[in-house]
């Protein structure tokens, strides 16, 4: 950790051909999305397009926005961003699905 | 002017870019809030009228959506390589690879702009022109407004950030980022990830639902 | 600026070098004051709008209370209640408690406290004042075109439907106001994380910083969900189409679960500073280290993290899932255990403790017991069954005044006089000050007790009549409002005399630890000569 700090500007960036391979996974994961979206998996469609989603904002985030080399600091403020998202969309849900209909 | 310019109430360089660095990730935490509100709001209306999602989802335009998302995706990839390039000294490509990002940017907001179009022909732009009928029609018309939100909200940041990126490609082109000094252009790079992500999210919640069936 | 020195009954601080320029002296025209960046010159900024502001809602209060002395509605109109109980609301929340110690205590002391020479970003700090007056403005305006009538909470459908009065002005203003606290609280988790002083751990921070930190992340995590909020409302009623629109089907209990996932939080957002205040002024006047110091820390962050698990008890009787509010009851009762925690270990500072009563000290001792008694009618509320009776009674607006009004502006109060003599350099008249602490407790409770009574006897908030049984209780109440004003005024006027005629302060008039003690009072333009290094925890007053 030290030797990427000593660093003046942050850390190393990614060899160029890391960033390609990501993109070339995130395009293949956009086929796969929009190709599982048309083929029906019943209650897993839904499941598969936001787990694709979160497979490809997860390889942004880790790659391009540098979170794996960087201070840990910045991963624990961008999990605290969607785990408090992740409680205001659970307790409501927690509301509307048990209401009475 | 490239001798690391250090503000004044910090002890040097490190310091500055980690104050920098965390302050863009403590605003980019806000920001998955603000669109964290439309996202939430779409969730607890859809688990509501899934059947009116599905078939709100079925008039927008799929094709286009998913070169959207390839623009952007795309887009993300050449701004983090512009980045790594000041980072390794090379100042030319990186103008041109920011430059590239920018003009992504505005063929995003242009193909949304023609799907904006088609819809308003279509007649489903609720408060503007709304010529949906049929028992689905009313809660339709939440996830139109949803849509409307989302996008509208996500294409103000897709506009703020090519203003930013046209303005980080004419200060590279200027000589102002070197090895050492290149935190403006490592922020505007987050920033624009950000917009990706919210897209990479937008896409499936709104173009792919109710596909089948 | 005569600069003789008027003897103080307190020895004089250790550094006896000749007198620096302050930050006061950097600059005397009204340019250098409203271009500065200077965290010093912000906060006192922000401490003259928000005292304007507090005024305002505070006569809007007394309108309010001048109201309800008769039970027949003699002086205003349904309508004017209305509107007058909503900008008291909307000015007390967003213009006074959520920026109160934060923007003026916190931007002032965090900068020093940690040892640093100013925040990290002082032109947004600058930049978020001028928002803060920016939605003020729309405040005002709002008012002078005549008003909101939604209450503070704006619940659709009423908000964006069938009100006839300036809703969007309002909303706008909050809106805007709403960005000003993200950037605060953005700045001071930036300048907590990155510049404290060497030899400055996170568990040396003083309790007031680690206060700022809880409040910051709050600040940051629940804002944005508000301002997106309040945006659909503008939107809806703009538009007359959306979310929350009950025609198409919308939900407006949608819109109450993300209200409340902000203006609960906010509730923290105006406690949490208070308690950082208190744990400062307790151990400094009982000369003691603070009992518990860890568990202090722990929970000023249980009381942030878990404060946004607790919305939903504000929705028991509105429609909301059995299920759902069993849930948030039992979260609710858990936030109050790091509270109680906290009230113990106060408590037990003072234990042993060498005390001396003077007016900060009178000011924590009054904010313990009113909390304490706001805390605990909190938990009245937060069973189900007994919520269900006294859901919108005076209940319900004795115990939020109980922490809002005992709490945070105690603690406020307490604060600005600790910390008066480093912020101005002068000393203010100590009895005076005594006077108005005891003052403002009597008065206090003699306004808000009734309120209590009133409510657990049905008689329900918003309203200006009720049945003639209620006015015992409603005059007693008006009567210590006007007491209460009093308290408040004093204040203002022997602070402000203290600013011309008071005694020069020491740098260090209490006696106190701390960082901020160390330099001179008022303190230079960079804080400190040389950025001072740090050896050991914070109140290390038992040490001889």
């Amino acid at each position: 950790m030290k030797t990427s700090r000593s660093h003046r500007s942050g850390p190393r960036p990614p060899s160029l051909a890391a960033n390609l391979m990501v993109l070339a996974a995130l395009l293949g994961l956009l086929a796969l999305t929009v190709g599982t979206a048309f083929i029906n998996l019943g209650p897993a469609n839904a499941a598969a397009n936001v787990g694709i989603a979160v497979v490809k904002a997860a390889l942004v985030l880790t790659f391009y926005m540098r979170l794996k080399t960087d201070s840990p600091l910045f991963r624990i403020v961008a999990v605290s961003g969607f785990a408090w998202l992740a409680v205001l969309i659970a307790l409501s849900l927690a509301d509307v699905l048990t209401r009475p209909t | 002017m490239n001798a690391t310019p250090t503000a004044e109430q910090f002890d040097d360089p490190v310091q500055q870019r980690e104050a920098a660095t965390l302050g863009m990730w403590a605003f980019i935490t806000t920001e998955i809030l603000f669109f964290g509100v439309l996202f939430a709001a779409y969730t607890l209306c859809r688990v509501r009228f899934p059947q009116a999602f599905a078939a709100g989802s079925r008039h927008t335009d799929v094709i286009l959506g998913t070169a959207e998302t390839a623009v952007l995706l795309i887009s993300s990839c050449l701004v983090a390589v512009a980045v790594r390039e000041v980072q390794l000294g090379g100042q030319r490509i990186a103008t041109w690879l920011i430059g590239l990002t920018a003009a992504l940017g505005v063929t995003f907001l242009t193909m949304h702009g023609f799907e904006y179009v088609s819809e308003y022909h279509e007649g489903l732009i609720p408060a503007i022109r709304y010529l949906q009928t049929g028992p689905l029609s009313a809660p339709m018309q939440i996830f139109f407004c949803l849509y409307y939100f989302i996008t509208g909200f996500h294409g103000l940041h897709v506009s703020i950030g090519v203003a930013v990126l046209l303005v980080m490609a004419k200060k590279t082109h200027r000589g102002d980022f070197n090895q050492d000094y290149h935190t403006p252009l490592e922020m505007t790079a987050l920033y624009w990830h950000l917009v990706d992500i919210v897209w990479i999210f937008v896409f499936p919640l709104i173009y792919l639902i109710g596909r089948v069936g | 600026m005569s600069t003789n020195v008027v003897d103080s009954p307190f020895p004089a601080g250790e550094t006896g070098e000749p007198p620096r320029e302050s930050y006061l002296d950097a600059g005397y025209g009204l340019r250098s004051w409203l271009s500065t960046r200077d965290h010093k010159r912000i906060a006192i900024l922000y401490a003259l709008a928000i005292t304007m502001f507090f005024f305002l809602g505070g006569l809007a209060a007394a309108l309010l209370r001048l109201e309800l002395v008769t039970p027949n509605g003699s002086l205003m109109s349904a309508e004017g209640y209305n509107k007058t109980f909503t900008f008291h609301g909307v000015v007390m929340v967003w213009f006074f408690l959520i920026p109160s110690i934060p923007a003026t205590l916190g931007n002032f002391l965090v900068p020093l406290m940690i040892g640093a020479r100013d925040v990290a970003f002082p032109r947004l700090n600058l930049f978020s004042w001028y928002l803060y007056i920016l939605g003020g403005c729309f405040t005002i305006a709002c008012l002078l075109c005549g008003g909101v009538d939604t209450g503070w909470t704006f619940y659709t459908p009423f908000s964006t439907m069938f009100s006839n009065s300036n809703v969007m002005l309002t909303v706008v203003g909050v809106f805007i106001v709403g960005f000003s606290s993200i950037f605060t609280g953005l700045n001071f988790i930036v300048t907590i994380h990155t510049m404290r002083a060497h030899g400055m751990t996170w568990f040396r921070l003083p309790l007031f910083v680690w206060s700022m930190y809880g409040v910051s992340l709050v600040m940051i995590l629940a804002t944005p969900v508000l301002a997106m909020t309040l945006a659909l409302i503008g939107l809806e009623r703009l538009l007359g189409v959306g979310i929350f629109d009950p025609a198409l089907g919308g939900d407006p209990l949608l819109f109450q679960h993300f209200f409340w996932f902000y203006s609960h939080p906010a509730v923290y957002i105006m406690i949490l500073p208070a308690m950082g205040v208190v744990s400062e002024l307790i151990t400094a006047a009982a000369r003691r280290r603070i009992f518990g110091y860890d568990f202090m820390v722990y929970s000023i962050l249980g009381i942030a993290v878990i404060g946004f698990l607790v919305w939903g008890h504000h929705m028991f009787v509105s429609g909301q899932s059995m299920y759902a509010s069993i849930v948030f009851s039992i979260l609710s009762f858990v936030v109050a255990v790091p509270s109680a925690i906290k009230v113990f270990n106060w408590t037990a500072t003072l234990y042993k403790g060498d005390i001396s009563f003077g007016a900060p000290m009178l000011y924590a001792l009054g904010f313990v017991g009113l909390f304490m008694l706001g805390g605990l009618t909190g938990l009245f509320l937060a069973a189900t069954a007994l919520d269900v009776n006294l859901t919108d009674t005076y209940f319900v607006v004795a115990h939020f005044h109980y922490i809002m009004v005992g709490g945070a502006v105690m603690a406020y109060l307490g604060g600005i006089h600790f910390w008066w003599p480093k912020v101005t350099g002068r000393l203010y008249s100590e009895a005076w000050a005594r006077f108005a602490a005891i003052v403002m407790f009597f008065g206090f409770n003699l306004t808000f007790f009734p309120q209590y009574l009133l409510g657990y006897e049905g008689m329900p908030r918003r309203y200006h009549v009720y049945p003639p049984q209620f006015q015992v209780l409603n005059v007693l109440s008006s009567a210590g409002a006007t007491i209460l004003a009093v308290s408040y005024l004093l204040p203002l006027a022997y602070l402000l005399w203290s600013l011309r005629y008071g005694p020069r302060a020491s740098a260090n008039p209490w006696r106190a630890k701390g960082l901020e003690w160390q330099t001179s009072s008022p303190p230079p333009v960079h804080n400190f000569d040389r950025t001072p290094a740090v050896t050991e925890g914070p109140y290390a007053y038992d040490e001889r």
